[in-house]
């Protein structure tokens, strides 16, 4: 087990280099050259050459590339183009506030999804069955963003029960959530059913049942605790997908979160700022996913024990 | 039914949008850019508004049904073509990567991680916000590449598990090449999974598209498309509510008619399986079909009924009927009118090939069927009980406690997550009124029973850390700790070595010989039945076409079925020089029912009178009878060919 | 003559990478095989499951690549690059007759495919060719335009047969080809086989589980177990009149009537991890006439009596004291 952290962790690490990689040379790519980025369109050949100098941006690539990894590496991320303050501090600023966000939802949307996709597994067939399948079709075909949009008009615009804009204390979590919940509970909500309706048919759920096992204690202790594990890999590889979703939620609701900074920083032009957002966004996601998986091996016993002798 | 019709909307729904995609022009009142600055934010025609602009206008008194239109076109044109370029890129890859496996699976895959990690739609938004101009192309472009490693994870997976099978081994050894093997025999496959996941691809692209555009990286002017109305509708969104109603609407609809169809697909690649509603529901809140079809078999079974059970007889099954309906409406008559009895600390074998039914009747008689299968008429007393009469409630009690039963295959039959431990002690707590450590206690000496040396260090294992041979003695050993009447055991050796089958057979023997437990042994190896059963039934075809004492049945079998099955088995004492016989033909269509004997088409002595009448078990010796016309007036000497 | 197979001390070993950790530990699979097929005649090969009987006889069409040894064909050695010709003279039918033919392929096609590939008919010569093969493994001409899914597990093997008799290979090897069939279907196949040996002179490798089968088919058997042959010998022999103390548990574990309240010859425990084999004789745990010695070292495979090979020490000791059931 402590062989196979260590080696999950060295692979997650090349993942990450790897990750941090991508992100310099893609942005050099779209974004081309950043001191005449940071100037103003017309300024003069030799104001830009200053510019250019001073960040290093005169050596060869890869030398800016070492010198990109050895200013990661003391947790330095560049400074805005906007005022000077350190993108750094920024970015882990707004880092919070996303995670709180997609904490909530994750938490909020599991909860549903166990209690619906466990109902309409056990009740296949039935009105609930049906209900629950009808929110998955209609739930999984709304547009996050115009959802946001439609919620805002009703119940901030219209009815005004609820904050809109700006972080002003529990209430103004329920919008974002909710939107976010509609997007990522259809597909829990799938897995959940469909690994509960197999589980169920499996050989060791009939053997329990002809052991006289009772029913509560076959779905709660038998069927539950194989069910609900591939619940576990899902919220990591959906992880990608609440990032990507919070972008969209937290310009709309106007989140102090890193997607709001992002789309921010790149209307503004304000390069570090991006390539900051993107970072960690990155490597978030790949954290993420290495917790995940440690987390399953240790849930399921065929994997943590197999081959171990 | 039901799905195919909501695949039928969602095909429809897509081939509309398709329609007013390619005819944009045509069907467009205006131009999209056409502007009416008289006209401005006009309401739809509903709201008020009139009848030249059915959908109103926007904030630059553009017609907003005519901007949809083209918006469509928009869409379905960049989803579509970005998908292509997925699902080939995809298709490709994966292929590569799972046929030939090694360091190029191990890039292709890795590179698919490491694109995984990033923020997809950041990194869109980077690239496009980068453009000043962005025409389809450049959206199709952006979308599409990153859409690869979807298809090529599932396509990958695919062709790893077909890469494995037989049939592609087969065709090396015959000698194709890679070439041949991946796009003649994995490609096929392969390709079934691919429509669901270029749907599904596709309604996330329709969403991405829309997304970007509305966040302002999408389309540039004058390229029109529904995040850019919505967008632009959201200005006006107090005053214009319906401006940015409508594009979400009609993103809404395309993907849902898009998930309309992948359910409609899914269902006909995978038929829909009922297999636990029906039994799951406590009896009583409503009425099971078990019930039903009890209280509609109690005629046929008065006629079956020749009088009380013996004392001596624990179990006494009549005219057992198991259907299982099948998707397209008709029957399959899995086992048709089975009797038999189980005596007070007997062995019962039951024989049979594959689809006699052997196996369903041991599940019917605890009630443990999946559905669709139904009990359809018969009755089963078990000391007194009707087994498939009583409510559940009080079978929840027989289960386990006084019938006990074990299955053919031993690894799958105990929980993976829970060790051998604690499903053992659960079942002893459930089933005896004993503390935990009476329990354990317990546990440990029935596995010293069966042959465990460590006791202990059985009960921390996990079931798969034990080989076949090891769970199936955990099984019997639960049963020796319950110390049910009757144990069932189903196929029990089937997926062992032989050494280690003749090692459960004996713990077997001696589950009968010091608990007195009656065993009902169910085997297509008619030797097995042969060394341990005292009783023998032979099943063809959901019947009962032989039973009696097994050394007399399997000595001198009367029925032509019972002949053919013993001949056709080698065995090592009839030596080398021996003709082996076979049945020729196969089994008969269980869904079509026929009125004669089962085995006519299959039997070297079949009369006329096979084919039209249905034998009756008749009595050929002393609890002894078979099925067959043969001995129906005086020819129960007829024994032989 | 020259015998149609050869193998010398043929070994395949894999290595597996097992449990989080990637322990990699190695499994002998095959262990240093020898054996000799004379032409026309079957030689059954008889084991448990995991003794390596099936890789065994994938290595024999290259299925996998041994590791170490000689294969000869027709006394020219195998080269494990030129693995089309070796093809064209050995062919397999497999276990599972559900996956070893190609779902969405017609009957005709698969049969044709191998043709097809060596460019051996096309055309009205094909068709015919086909036909033949069909009616030649017995099954109705009517099959040729169905898919395997609409088959029973017998066609299917059929169709199986009629594949691998395509290229007219002089060596066929049946891997457990009739394991997953009923009885009665069983003994169909096994006399097609029978029957086609005869009339084709072809050499029959095959590959059982089941004891019983395999007396039935062969005229010689050979015994595996955990990678090593233990006992080879004629058919007749052997069962009459077990070498190793394997055999003869193998064959007094196959349950029948004549075995009603007889004692057994006891087998104890289940068979060794094949990744940590015993030291030793493999069979010493179980062995009930296990010494000393046979728990420090192997033995070898020695030819005890004329066409009779065995790797037991005390070979000789279980036939004279009687312990045989024969």
């Amino acid at each position: 087990m402590l062989l196979y952290t260590i080696r999950r962790t060295a692979q997650m690490l090349v993942v990450v280099l790897c990750v941090v990689t991508l992100v310099f040379l893609l942005l050099r790519i779209a974004a081309g050259d950043p001191a005449r980025l940071m100037n103003a369109p017309d300024a003069p050949d030799d104001v830009i050459e200053a510019t250019r100098e001073r960040l290093g941006l005169d050596e060869p690539i890869y030398i800016q590339y070492l010198y990109f990894l050895r200013d990661l590496l003391g947790g330095d991320l560049g400074q805005s183009f906007q005022g000077s303050y350190s993108v750094a501090q920024v970015v882990f600023a707004a880092l919070p506030n996303t995670a709180m966000l997609a904490a909530v939802t994750v938490l909020v949307s599991t909860v549903i999804a166990l209690a619906l996709g466990i109902g309409a597994a056990l009740t296949r067939g039935s009105w609930l069955d049906r209900s629950v399948q009808v929110y998955v079709a209609f739930a999984q075909s709304i547009p996050s963003f115009w959802l946001a949009v439609v919620l805002v008009l009703v119940f901030a615009v219209q009815l005004g029960w609820l904050p809109a804009v700006d972080f002003t204390g529990p209430s103004s979590f329920v919008l974002p959530v909710a939107t976010m919940a509609v997007a990522l509970t259809p597909i829990l909500i799938r897995t959940i059913r469909q690994s509960f309706i197999e589980t169920l048919q499996q050989d060791y759920i009939r053997a329990a049942r002809a052991r006289g096992i009772a029913q509560r204690k076959i779905l709660l202790v038998h069927t539950l605790k194989v069910a609900s594990l591939p619940l576990v890999t899902l919220i990591g590889l959906q992880s990608g997908m609440i990032l990507a979703g919070s972008y969209v939620v937290e310009n709309i609701f106007n989140w102090p979160g890193i997607g709001k900074l992002a789309v921010d920083a790149l209307t503004s032009r304000n390069f570090p700022m991006v390539q900051g957002a993107v970072l960690i966004a990155a490597v978030t996601f790949v954290l993420v996913n290495f917790v995940v998986d440690m987390l399953y091996t240790t849930l399921d016993p065929r994997i943590r024990l197999k081959g171990a002798s | 039914m039901l799905r195919r019709k909501t695949a039928a909307i969602g095909l429809g729904g897509i081939g509309l949008l398709i329609f007013v995609a390619v005819a944009a022009p045509w069907i467009a009142p205006y131009e999209p850019a056409a502007q009416d600055l008289s006209n401005v934010l006009a309401p739809p025609a509903w709201d008020g508004g009139d009848w030249s602009y059915p959908l109103g206008t926007d904030a630059l008194g553009r017609d907003v049904l005519s901007r949809m239109i083209y918006g469509a076109r928009s869409s379905v044109l960049i989803s579509a073509c970005a998908m292509l370029i997925g699902a080939t890129l995809g298709l490709l890859t994966g292929l590569v990567a799972g046929f030939f496996g090694r360091f190029v699976d191990t890039l292709i895959m890795r590179l698919g991680d490491i694109q995984l990690a990033l923020p997809f739609i950041l990194i869109a938004i980077v690239i496009l916000g980068m453009m000043t101009e962005r025409s389809p192309v450049h959206l199709i472009v952006v979308l599409g590449i990153p859409a690869w490693i979807v298809y090529a994870r599932v396509v990958r997976a695919r062709t790893l598990a077909e890469r494995e099978q037989d049939y592609v081994r087969a065709a090396e050894t015959i000698g194709a090449r890679p070439l041949r093997r991946i796009f003649r025999y994995v490609l096929p496959q392969v390709r079934s999974v691919l429509p669901a996941i270029a749907l599904i691809d596709l309604s996330h692209l329709v969403v991405m598209e829309s997304t970007l555009s509305f966040l302002g990286f999408g389309l540039t002017s004058p390229h029109v498309s529904w995040g850019q109305i919505l967008a632009d509708g959201r200005q006006n969104m107090v005053v214009a509510p319906w401006l940015p109603v409508l594009p979400g609407i009609a993103i809404m609809l395309t993907v849902l008619c898009i998930n309309l169809a992948v359910e409609g697909m899914r269902s006909r690649v995978e038929p829909r399986r009922r297999w636990w509603s029906t039994r799951w529901r406590r009896s009583g809140a409503t009425r099971t079909t078990l019930d039903m079809a009890t209280a509609a078999s109690r005629p046929a079974v008065d006629e079956l009924q020749a009088g009380p059970t013996p004392d001596d007889v624990l179990l006494d099954v009549r005219g057992l009927c198991v259907d299982f309906p099948t998707a397209d409406g008709r029957v399959v008559q899995a086992v048709r009118g089975v009797s038999f009895t189980v005596g007070r600390g007997k062995i019962l074998g039951i024989v049979g090939e594959s689809g006699s039914g052997k196996s369903v009747t041991s599940y019917a008689l605890l009630r443990l069927l999946s559905a669709p299968g139904r009990v359809s008429a018969g009755t089963a007393m078990f000391d007194g009980i009707d087994l498939l009469g009583v409510p559940e409630r009080s079978m929840r009690r027989v289960r386990g406690r006084r019938i006990g039963m074990i299955f053919q295959n031993p690894v799958g039959s105990l929980n993976p997550v829970l060790t051998v431990g604690y499903q053992i002690v659960e079942a002893i707590r459930t089933n005896r009124d004993v503390d935990r450590d009476a329990a354990v206690e317990l546990a440990e000496k029935v596995f010293r029973d069966v042959g465990f040396g460590d006791p202990p260090h059985i009960m921390k294992q996990y079931p798969f850390r034990l080989s076949g041979g090891q769970n199936q003695r955990v099984m019997i050993a639960m049963t020796m700790a319950i110390e049910p009447e009757l144990l069932l055991a189903d196929e029990p050796t089937t997926a062992l070595d032989v050494t280690t089958q003749a090692q459960v057979l004996d713990q077997l023997r001696r589950v009968r010989d010091e608990h007195g437990t009656s065993i009902v042994i169910i085997s297509h190896d008619i030797g097995l039945i042969g060394e341990i059963a005292d009783e023998v039934v032979v099943m063809y075809a959901g019947e009962v076409c032989e039973s009696g004492p097994t050394e007399q049945v399997l000595r001198e079998p009367r029925h032509p079925y019972t002949q053919a099955l013993l001949e056709s088995v080698p065995r090592p004492e009839a030596g080398v020089t021996t003709e082996l016989r076979s049945i020729p033909g196969e089994l008969p269509d269980p869904t079509r029912e026929s009125g004669g004997c089962p085995f006519a088409l299959r039997c070297s002595s079949v009369m006329d009178l096979c084919h039209t009448h249905r034998p009756k078990p008749l009595t050929v010796g002393p609890a002894w009878s078979a099925a067959c016309h043969l001995y129906s007036e005086d020819k129960a000497e007829v024994t032989q060919r | 003559m020259t015998p149609i197979l050869e193998l010398d001390d043929v070994r395949k070993h894999y290595t597996t990478r097992s449990g989080l950790a990637r322990r990699t530990s190695s499994v002998r699979a095959v262990d240093g095989v020898s054996l000799r097929l004379e032409r026309g005649e079957t030689l059954g090969l008889v084991g448990e499951s995991g003794c390596g009987k099936s890789t065994l006889a994938r290595t024999l069409v290259l299925l996998e690549k041994p590791d170490s040894g000689e294969i000869r064909f027709d006394g020219r050695p195998v080269a494990v690059t030129d693995a089309a010709s070796l093809r064209r003279d050995a062919q397999i039918v497999f276990q599972d007759p559900y996956t070893s033919l190609p779902p969405h392929m017609k009957v005709r096609r698969i049969i044709a495919e191998p043709l097809m590939i060596h460019r051996i008919a096309s055309g009205a010569e094909l068709r015919a060719r086909v036909d033949e093969l069909i009616a030649d493994v017995g099954l109705p001409g009517t099959v040729a335009d169905k898919l395997p899914g609409q088959l029973s597990g017998g066609q299917r093997q059929r169709v199986s047969i009629a594949r691998a008799l395509a290229l007219e290979p002089s060596l066929l090897i049946a891997d457990e080809s009739v394991s997953a069939l009923d009885v009665s279907v069983q003994a169909q196949i096994l006399n097609l086989l029978n029957g086609l040996r005869e009339r084709h002179g072809l050499t029959l490798l095959f590959v059982s589980h089941d004891i019983g089968v395999v007396t039935y088919v062969s005229q010689r058997i050979a015994v595996m177990y955990l990678g090593k042959i233990v006992e080879m010998g004629p058919t007749a022999d052997v069962y009459g009149n077990a070498l190793h103390p394997y055999t003869r548990a193998l064959m007094a574990a196959v349950p029948s009537m004549e075995h009603r309240g007889r004692e057994r010859i006891e087998v104890r425990g289940d068979p060794p991890d094949p990744r940590h084999p015993p030291p030793g004789c493999a069979y010493h745990p179980r062995c009930p006439i296990a010494q000393d010695i046979c728990r420090v070292e192997s033995p070898p495979v020695r030819e005890w009596l004329p066409g009779r090979h065995a790797a037991c020490h005390f070979a000789l000791d279980g036939v004279s004291d009687g312990r045989n059931t024969g």
